[in-house]
């Protein structure tokens, strides 16, 4: 009982470490912008230092939520949810950023799904967080001029799929399972995706493992990223997917 | 002075490009390091301002590759990074090797101070 608890401090410590390294890019972006605003008044400066504060202010409130969740062991608060409304306010939440770093954000949903058991803030939180990660990152890889992040859900062998996907080959199953045991020791884990400490993927998997599911290497039409697994409930078809 | 700037987050390279136009200089911005190579193939700048932590190819890698060629070999370079300089253990020996004219820690250069280098290191080019 007692090791569990040292386990589960340790990995807390460490989600914390990461979202130390990664929180210095947004206030890096807000302090420079705020330094060319006062010398050339610049507007574009200035809507930057809106946007940026506030994708910080979201990460934080994710990571918090995450520490909500995980620390809620006896009363963990379940409902029911549709994944695809879920998507399409995580799209809305995203898609000033992805404007930004000049990416093309896109929703793609094949068919209609029942609903899942989840936390619906703590799946929108998880979803909006690994967005984060995924516009930044191919916004700096991607040689073509407006690279395409894709928030999608299919059906799966195990159940409902839903994620963040890109077109990026380098991200491959090994090198986020290192990643998932170097993060918050290292400053770079997700070496082949993001130049940065990759918070948002950390914090959207703590988040996702308090809902009993993890993320996981998925692909979507051609197309890699990282997504869950949700099973469906029937005991829910009243509610609208 | 013509600049290739090698800045993996989008916001802060623009950030960084708009800040050295308005000094007078003329800068093409990369995110990673293959675009920065093809880029010095295209287009030889005065000086190359670049981020040691980068996706998929290190920055240390794209300084040897630069170095490999002999075009390149005396191409200024300009370390703007968010690693701490303590922990980038560039010694002198290998940052004279690379030809890094200079190291800057992101968090601690203010805009003022990166022109403030870029200009120096025209100064020095130009004696």
């Amino acid at each position: 009982m007692g090791r569990g608890k040292d386990t589960n401090i340790a990995a807390q410590k460490r989600l914390l470490n990461a979202l130390a390294e990664q929180i210095k890019l947004p206030l890096l972006q807000i302090a420079r912008s705020a330094e060319l605003a006062l010398q050339q008044g610049s507007t574009e400066a200035l809507n930057n230092i809106e946007l940026t504060a506030d994708s910080a202010l979201k990460l934080l409130d994710s990571y918090l939520l995450s520490l909500r969740l995980n620390q809620a062991s006896t009363d963990i608060f379940l409902e029911p949810v549709s994944i695809a409304a879920v998507l399409n306010d995580t799209a809305h939440e995203l898609s000033k950023l992805a404007s930004s770093y000049g990416c093309q954000l896109e929703l793609h949903l094949s068919g209609r799904y029942e609903p899942i058991m989840a936390n619906r803030a703590g799946l929108e939180a998880a979803l909006t967080s690994l967005g984060f990660v995924f516009i930044e990152a191919v916004s700096a890889s991607a040689s073509e001029p407006k690279p395409v992040v894709k928030l999608a859900a299919h059906r799966g062998k195990q159940g409902i799929v839903a994620g963040t996907f890109a077109g990026n080959e380098l991200l491959t199953a090994d090198m986020y399972h290192r990643a998932r045991r170097l993060h918050g020791r290292v400053r770079q884990p997700l070496t082949g995706l993001t130049s940065t400490a990759g918070a948002g993927v950390f914090i959207a998997d703590s988040l996702l493992a308090s809902m009993s599911t993890r993320l996981r290497i998925a692909h979507h039409q051609k197309l890699a990223g990282l997504a869950a697994t949700f099973q469906p409930s029937k005991q829910l078809n009243l509610v609208l997917s | 002075m013509k600049i290739l700037l090698l800045e993996p987050d989008k916001i802060l390279g623009q950030t960084y490009a708009a800040a050295l136009e308005h000094a007078g200089h003329r800068v093409q911005h990369v995110g990673n390091a293959q675009d920065g190579i093809s880029a010095l193939d295209n287009e030889l700048p005065d000086l190359v301002i670049a981020e040691l932590q980068l996706a998929a190819h290190n920055g240390i890698e794209f300084l040897y590759e630069l170095r490999s060629y002999t075009d390149w070999q005396k191409l200024p370079v300009l370390i703007l990074s968010i690693v701490p300089p303590h922990e980038l253990s560039l010694s002198l020996k290998l940052q004279q090797q690379l030809g890094i004219a200079g190291c800057h820690y992101k968090p601690h250069t203010r805009l003022a101070d990166l022109i403030r280098s870029v200009n120096q290191s025209q100064t020095v080019q130009a004696v």
